[in-house]
């Protein structure tokens, strides 16, 4: 999917590898410099983004700008259920957070919406393409689609009986550094949105629920406490602008 | 519904704010009769604690009613009228770490354990009112409170058991106990408890329970220590003694056979390394003072026992690894399990064996609540422990 680009890409991932590493860790340790020189709340705030960013950029220094992204969890439940719950497909949207619905269709095939920029709906359809009960499956969306993303996840039981190792992964087209230092930011960097789902998909399996703070009551939260609501990702359930970003650009 | 709200470091408010609602099928909705400020609250307080966001409802320490309860929660476990104490530490029942009874270490119950697991490496269970790092749940220092798992953690008290005698079993009383359990006490040990506070007075009874000969407690607030004495421990004042040097004269060049450090990040001391602590406290290069912990190390007898139920929330320097190492010393630590020890120490309390109101100086209204963490953190006007009455009106007090 990249050949017909080779060189654009190769140096725009030149630029990116500049941004994400030495720009971003500068930004990263001055955000965290200005956060810890003044003593208040927000600033701690901005202090501990600051270092989870450059924590993250750090990271990404060195791995490769892979254009798929994996996460795996051991959850307690046989292979059985946990496949279960997946398979469905119209289980996703309980469990990952861009995601506002996927309708089956019929065995193989379902209409996907996502919120990207601005909350607008970006809909494609995907097919099942690799189906091994209790053990995998495996999607993408239709050759046709304005979206071109694919995904799997496997089952595979802990050896002494201990649960079952889920592994989740994603590929997506790959965006700029900039918007990748943003979405970081905002907790919507695809390899945050896919621990952040497995995550999900594990309380959804083993406590029938995820857990969320999403409409309890609070105090007037003023501007400290909305920047901090921005950097503790609590927001909004919904998908945001790099969500879309997140599977590809032509979007 | 009123509630007390953080609005930054050294500055808590009542608010009216909106009533809580079933956001997900296991909550319930608890009508609050008691709540109480916590020691640990004061670390929020004094802003010692990152991920706190201005307008968080305090609180964690909690009873009352039950009204609403999610279409989730089996009727057998809890109904609207059931009149329960909530506990601190919020836990599914169902992953593996609740499967052995690590209920503080539930893997299902915090929104934003990513921001945990980047300071720890993994998440502890969500507690109540207790920053966004550990939930950003709304806390009980209001009028209602929503209960997430609520078939898990809420336990019902019967009738004939007042709040002040049912309320501590929220968190301090079974804190206290599981710092004790910690200590692995073996019948004639000697125990040094370091703090003297609501948490430390359920650890020195505790201690006792569990068979152990002597009880040490150390702090330099007289009420609190003639507290201690109360219940049969020997006191030491460490503004006027060596506590290592007493306590290696206690003990006959022992040391006691556990150490336990129930103050945590912010305690006090003296010297050089104590200002050095402050002022990288205060810099923000290290998060918690950790002088108590040092001195229980120190401290402790060869193959002995450091028992840390006191609250540390990140990076401490100068920890005596030496020490530790080469007596061979064993540290249990952690937020308490607390489905594990409400329901033997309700007994507990039924029976007799204790009544936990010991520890309460003060009960105001809510409205009150800025006021009260003022006179708590400073321990003015003999203050050991605050109980809140959210539907009291500061008139009727």
């Amino acid at each position: 999917m990249n050949s017909r680009n080779s060189s654009q890409a190769s140096s725009e991932r030149g630029l990116n590898d500049f941004l994400s590493s030495n720009s971003l860790l500068i930004g990263a340790a001055a955000l965290m410099a200005f956060g810890i020189t003044r003593r208040s709340k927000t600033s701690l705030a901005l202090a501990t983004a600051g270092g989870l960013l450059a924590a993250n950029a750090s990271r990404s220094r060195r791995q490769s700008n892979a254009s798929h992204t994996r996460a795996t969890f051991l959850v307690n439940s046989s292979p059985e259920k946990a496949y279960q719950l997946w398979r469905d497909f119209s289980n996703l949207a309980r469990f990952m957070r861009h995601v506002k619905s996927v309708q089956v269709l019929d065995e193989t095939n379902s209409e996907w919406v996502v919120l990207g920029p601005m909350e607008r709906e970006i809909r494609w359809y995907a097919e099942i393409i690799d189906d091994v009960k209790n053990e995998r499956i495996s999607w993408r969306s239709q050759p046709d689609s304005l979206v071109q993303t694919s995904g799997s996840v496997e089952f595979q039981p802990h050896r002494a009986g201990r649960g079952t190792f889920v592994t989740a992964t994603v590929r997506y087209t790959p965006g700029g550094a900039l918007s990748k230092a943003i979405a970081t930011m905002l907790g919507k960097h695809p390899q945050f949105m896919i621990r952040e789902d497995l995550r999900r998909f594990k309380a959804l399996l083993e406590a029938g629920e995820t857990p969320t703070t999403l409409g309890q009551p609070h105090g007037p939260r003023g501007v400290h406490g909305s920047v901090e609501q921005v950097l503790f990702r609590e927001t909004t359930n919904l998908a945001a602008p790099q969500a879309a970003h997140a599977y590809s650009k032509t979007a | 519904m009123k509630a007390v709200c953080w609005m930054g470091k050294e500055n808590m408010q009542v608010h009216n704010v909106p009533d809580p609602t079933i956001l997900n099928p296991r909550d319930a909705i608890i009508r609050i009769t008691s709540t109480c400020i916590c020691g640990s609250d004061l670390h929020l307080y004094n802003g010692f604690v990152p991920t706190m966001e201005q307008g968080d409802i305090m609180g964690h320490e909690f009873m009352g009613e039950v009204v609403e309860v999610g279409p989730g929660v089996s009727r057998d476990k809890l109904k609207v009228g059931d009149r329960v104490v909530v506990p601190f530490t919020i836990a599914c029942g169902n992953c593996t770490s609740c499967q052995d009874k690590l209920w503080s270490s539930c893997d299902n119950s915090n929104p934003n354990a990513w921001i945990a697991e980047k300071l720890m490496g993994y998440s502890p269970s969500g507690l109540f009112g207790y920053t966004h790092m550990l939930g950003g749940y709304a806390g009980g220092q209001a009028q209602y409170a929503r209960v997430p798992f609520a078939d898990i953690g809420p336990l019902k008290i019967p009738d004939g058991i007042s709040d002040e005698k049912a309320v501590f079993l929220s968190d301090i009383f079974p804190t206290g106990y599981m710092g004790a359990e910690n200590c692995n006490i073996r019948p004639g040990d000697t125990i040094a408890v370091w703090g003297c506070g609501p948490v430390g007075q359920f650890a020195i009874r505790s201690c006792f329970m569990l068979g152990a000969d002597r009880v040490i407690a150390i702090d330099r607030v007289p009420e609190r220590l003639e507290m201690a004495r109360e219940a049969g421990a020997e006191t030491l004042n460490f503004e006027e003694v060596d506590i290592l040097e007493a306590l290696r004269e206690m003990t006959g060049n022992q040391g006691p056979d556990a150490c336990m450090d129930v103050v945590g990040m912010e305690a006090s001391g003296h010297g050089l390394v104590f200002a050095m602590d402050k002022a990288k406290q205060f810099l923000h290069t290290q998060m918690d003072r950790p002088i108590v912990l040092r001195q229980a190390i120190l401290a402790c007898k060869k193959g002995g026992t450091v028992s840390v139920p006191g609250v540390y929330a990140s990076f401490i320097d100068k920890v005596p690894m030496g020490a530790y190492v080469n007596k061979g010393l064993t540290m249990k630590t952690g937020q308490t399990h607390m489905m594990r020890y409400m329901q033997p120490l309700l007994e507990r309390i039924q029976k007799g064996d204790i009544d936990p109101s010991f520890v309460i100086s003060h009960v105001v209204p809510i409205d009150q609540a800025p006021a009260a963490y003022r006179t708590f953190r400073d321990k003015q006007d003999d203050c050991t422990k605050v109980v809140l009455k959210p539907w009291e009106t500061a008139a009727a007090a």
